[in-house]
């Protein structure tokens, strides 16, 4: 898989096409938002969704995980989509993750979505540090670097007449946000007020996913 | 007419109204009278100012006045716009009215308050008018057969304009429900002329059919505008006849001008104002435009008031506007049932003829303009096709159903497949589509404590609705026709109208466009509104709206081409029209009524190949689609292609070479499936049918995206579904309403059928001046996105025509 290096608080960072982050210094991947069952969550309001984003995504972690081994897989929030995206993980959900459990240490930072929601086995950190950085759901006040997720940010792209919009990584000098890894889960333009609030508009790097490549705006 | 003895009409109780405005039956009138009265369905043909609406009304009244008392909803009358619903009532208020008649009538529309709504649920009119829409609704309440169970009469008014969509699929299967509730229910239709009345017949009659048909003899004058202006060899603004149009106007008291898109009604008016030196009154009509705006010109035209209104076909049905004295059509009349409708517009006199005049943007609108006269001196009427119902209307009924209460799958069935478009429906797909609407219809069965619909547990057969709540949300989404993404457009605090999402996300703040006749600037989006002010900027973007664009009639077609071949014609044409045809006929072939022209020539170290199907737009964008691949299987390293509705033009780095060889039937059945699954034309049709199978819910105008817009896109359920479930019901919906719908797939089926032994192939050294026009186009598309300035198309324009060294043509 290609990637595209990422210069970040004084460190490098891999942002691949399937919309994870990694730290090669501390063998550490990164994802966020991946709204496990919203296809469930849905569901129960009678918009009935296909219900395969749960085995996807899923299987979409596993792969990447079988590639990079990593020694920490750091969720930025938003793991689970509600209560009811539990019922989505079936047993044999359950045993996969323990297996990959084994050789990777799993750190679920609780986001908005998830934060009441417990799964056996994992770790929960409402935020998480290394070094200099900060892991974290929303950002907060600190003078750390952050690296966070919640926004789903995605990016207008206008050329020669025509108008596309791509999920993005994007970050400005101190804040970092990824892109959200699920598969029924929609994006939030980078100029809504929300992500400007946070961002500002001034000296943004802004990286496209595209189909088998991460761009660089 | 076989009616003999005396006219029976002369007993009814409209005669001496009919009297006294010294009015007389028409024959069709007793003829529908006599039928229905015997118990037919009928569906009655007659052109507008024929009395069409009061034939529809004749039995009711009749019954409702001669026959024993009766209390209740008696007739329901079925018009296919609010507006024209409004317009009805209007009409049949006069004579009951005046006659004192004891007849209650109301209008039930989306239009129509809720409390006036409840009221007449409560004690329901003899006679309601209302829309396909609307008769769904109605159908969906729990008491819906206590309702309709009494119902005598259902009158369908312009039926021709509901054959071929969704929305006759909606109406026939709401029909189908009514004659359930009410065994006895009577169906009549009426319908503008048609040519295949036998389809009509066939789509609504089912006891002893009948056909009533009323021919007008009365030709309308129509002519093509003389221009002293050479027409431009392609484009469609009419610029250069700007002035003589504004003569015309002048010229007569009361004009409408039709044009075919909104992008032209906003452009054309616009430059009629810049030389409104007499300060005619002139409006714009669309869409497009807040309702309150458009209600005061209709007024205003009603009245009298304006001199002039440039409309799309949101004028088209209908309303009467007596006053009405000339039609100008703009841009080619692409079908003639088209064109007629649009004439009938003028002059509501059946003893007098309409009057209008066309006005080719192009050359190839001329001849169009001239086939169109022709045929409508024989009066050759275009073919309506039935469409074959679509599924997820099926599913949207479906629910409707279960709303108004429990059901038996078998019983639903049987009822649906009596419905035209369904009689081929399958019971395995209908089992999907139950299956659909109880938990999305999916394999994996994960949503099984979720379920919208549910079986009974003593009955398997028989289906439930899961709550009351969920009747809110069919509510919501009943309905075929989806609007792409509209924002508002406010300027200060006045809504001018809605404009296309796709549009404006093309826009940066400052670009200047025009709407509503007037030129204003993007200053701002926010909720769903767009903020606009004022602007004297000189070059503005016009909105073009996706959709709406009619492809030229097979039948409309041929005569063309036809047409094209009579090189005695050509003499009577403009000299400019017979040069160009005269040159072309020289260096190259005017293709004989059944050839297919193939042109091919180098041109700026591309190789071009022109192809003359003139099979229509949505055919000949999927032959291109189509080519393209084939083109690619022989290496010719093919770059692109542009298609109208009368020919192909491909270019590619290699010359083509075996042309013969690739166009033909096989090149449809390789690669179709590819291409429906490379394009987005499927993908754009599923977000239609998830919608109106009710799997996802409409964004209605107004309503805003949740604050966060993490909303999932149909895109992505598309994407989702397609890779785990291919042979999903919504899937298989989706490509048939493309295969059906979207890409002219019989027409063009027929043309690649008979296609190789009839190709003419034609190797030239340089651009033919007949393929002038499509070449123009080539840079028209890749240019007009960004700048749509005139003078930068006439510079291209002019460099091409040395090129081709016609020139001198001008």
């Amino acid at each position: 898989m290609y990637y595209q290096l990422i210069n970040f608080g004084n460190e490098e960072f891999h942002a691949y096409p399937d919309k994870s982050l990694y730290w090669k210094r501390l063998n550490t991947l990164i994802v966020s938002d991946l709204h496990i069952g919203k296809s469930i969550s849905y569901a129960k309001n009678k918009q009935f969704l296909p219900p395969y984003d749960t085995k996807e995504i899923l299987s979409k972690i596993f792969v990447s995980l079988d590639k990079i081994k990593p020694s920490n897989l750091i969720i930025v929030g938003d793991l689970l989509h509600d209560v009811f995206s539990t019922l989505s993980l079936k047993d044999q959900d359950h045993k996969n993750l323990s297996q990959y459990m084994k050789n990777t240490d799993f750190i679920w930072i609780k986001g908005n979505h998830d934060k009441n929601i417990q799964i056996e086995g994992f770790k929960n950190f409402t935020n998480y540090k290394i070094d200099k950085l900060l892991f974290t759901h929303i950002p907060i006040e600190t003078s750390l670097f952050q690296i966070c997720g919640h926004y789903h940010p995605k990016v207008k792209i206008s050329h020669r007449g025509k108008t596309i919009f791509k999920t993005c990584f994007i970050h400005n000098e101190k804040i970092f946000i990824l892109p959200s890894f699920g598969i029924l889960t929609g994006g939030l333009d980078i100029h809504n007020k929300q992500i400007s609030d946070v961002l500002g508009k001034n000296n943004l790097s802004i990286y496209p996913v595209g189909q088998d490549k991460v761009y660089k705006l | 007419m076989n009616i003999n003895k005396s006219n029976p009409l002369l007993l009814h109780p409209l005669n001496k109204w009919m009297k006294k405005k010294k009015w007389s039956w028409f024959p069709h009138q007793i003829e529908t009278f006599h039928h229905v009265r015997t118990g037919s369905d009928v569906v009655v043909f007659a052109p507008t100012g024929a009395g069409k609406t009061l034939t529809g009304f004749i039995n009711p009244i009749y019954d409702l006045i001669k026959l024993k008392k009766f209390k209740g909803l008696h007739t329901l009358y079925i018009s296919p716009l609010k507006s024209l619903a409004n317009d009805i009532v209007r009409n049949l208020e006069k004579p009951i009215k005046e006659l004192d008649l004891n007849i209650s009538f109301q209008v039930r529309t989306g239009d129509t308050t809720p409390y006036k709504k409840q009221k007449q649920k409560q004690k329901p009119p003899n006679i309601l008018i209302t829309t396909p829409e609307s008769l769904a609704l109605l159908n969906s309440y729990e008491n819906a057969k206590e309702f309709f169970h009494n119902l005598k009469y259902i009158i369908i008014d312009e039926i021709h304009t509901f054959l071929d969509n969704k929305r006759a699929d909606l109406l026939s299967l709401n029909i189908e429900r009514l004659q359930t509730f009410s065994p006895n229910l009577q169906r009549i239709g009426l319908s503008a002329t048609l040519k295949n009345k036998q389809d009509a017949k066939k789509w609504l009659c089912r006891k002893k059919p009948k056909i009533v048909s009323y021919e007008n003899s009365v030709l309308p004058k129509i002519r093509i505008l003389e221009s002293k202006e050479r027409i431009p060899w392609s484009g469609h603004m009419a610029t250069y006849s700007i002035n003589e149009i504004y003569k015309e106007i002048m010229q007569s008291k009361l004009t409408i001008i039709f044009v075919n898109t909104r992008a032209q009604a906003e452009y054309i008016f616009k430059n009629l104002w810049l030389i409104n030196k007499k300060k005619l009154k002139i409006a714009v009509h669309h869409g497009s435009l807040e309702k309150n705006l458009r209600l005061k010109v209709e007024n205003n035209l009603s009245k009298g008031l304006v001199d002039c209104v440039v409309a799309t076909s949101s004028l088209e049905l209908g309303l009467d506007y007596g006053d009405v004295e000339k039609i100008i059509q703009v841009g080619a009349p692409k079908g003639i049932n088209r064109l007629l409708q649009r004439v009938g517009r003028s002059n509501h006199n059946l003893n007098t003829p309409s009057k209008a005049i066309l006005v080719p943007t192009n050359r190839f609108e001329f001849i169009e303009a001239k086939a169109a006269i022709e045929e409508i001196k024989k009066n050759n009427l275009d073919k309506i096709d039935l469409k074959e119902g679509s599924f997820d209307v099926v599913a949207q009924h479906i629910f409707g159903t279960a709303c108004s209460g429990q059901f038996e799958i078998n019983d639903l069935y049987k009822e649906i497949i009596k419905a035209y478009p369904y009689k081929k429906l399958k019971l395995n797909d209908f089992k999907q589509l139950i299956n659909l609407i109880q938990d999305g219809g999916y394999v994996l069965k994960n949503y099984d404590q979720f379920k919208r619909i549910f079986q009974l547990r003593e009955n398997k057969n028989i289906y439930k609705l899961v709550n009351r709540r969920e009747t809110r949300k069919y509510r919501m989404n009943v309905g075929t026709i989806i609007e792409n993404p509209m924002l508002k457009i406010k300027l200060g605090t006045k809504t001018l109208g809605n404009i296309e999402e796709v549009f404006i996300q093309n826009l940066s703040q400052g670009d200047s466009f025009i709407f509503a006749g007037q030129i204003l600037e993007f200053q701002s989006m926010k909720n769903n509104l767009v903020q606009v002010k004022r602007s004297k900027s000189l070059i503005s973007k016009i909105p073009s709206y996706s959709g709406g664009r009619m492809p030229l009639s097979t039948n409309l077609a041929n005569s063309v081409r036809a047409l094209l071949a009579k090189s005695n014609m050509w003499d009577l044409y403009p000299e400019q029209i017979t040069e160009w045809l005269k040159r072309q006929k020289n260096i190259s072939k005017i293709p004989k009524k059944d050839e297919y022209l193939v042109e091919q020539f180098p041109r700026k170290k591309n190789f071009y190949t022109v192809i003359y199907t003139f099979a229509g737009w949505h055919a000949n964008q999927t032959l291109g689609f189509l080519l393209l691949r084939g083109f690619k299987e022989f290496n010719y390293k093919p770059l692109g292609f542009v298609a109208n509705d009368y020919a192909i033009v491909l270019w590619s780095l290699k010359e083509v070479k075996q042309i013969k060889t690739i166009l033909n039937l096989g090149l449809l059945d390789k690669h179709l499936d590819n291409y429906l699954e490379e394009t987005s034309i499927v993908k754009r049709l599923f977000r239609d049918n998830a919608i109106i199978s009710c799997l996802i819910e409409r964004r209605l105008p107004g309503m805003e995206k949740t604050g966060k817009q993490v909303l999932f896109s149909s895109d992505l359920i598309y994407t989702v579904l397609k890779k785990n479930e291919p042979d999903h019901i919504l899937l298989k919906s989706s490509y048939e309403d493309a295969k059906k719908n979207m890409i002219d797939y019989d027409r063009l089926r027929e043309i690649l059928k008979k296609i190789d032994k009839k190709i003419i192939l034609k190797k030239l050294t340089s651009i033919s001046p007949l393929a002038v026009p499509i070449i123009l186009e080539i840079n028209r598309e890749n240019l007009s996105k960004k700048e749509t300035d005139e003078y930068i198309l006439e510079d291209l324009e002019n460099e091409i025509l040395k090129e081709a060294n016609v020139l001198s043509i001008n």
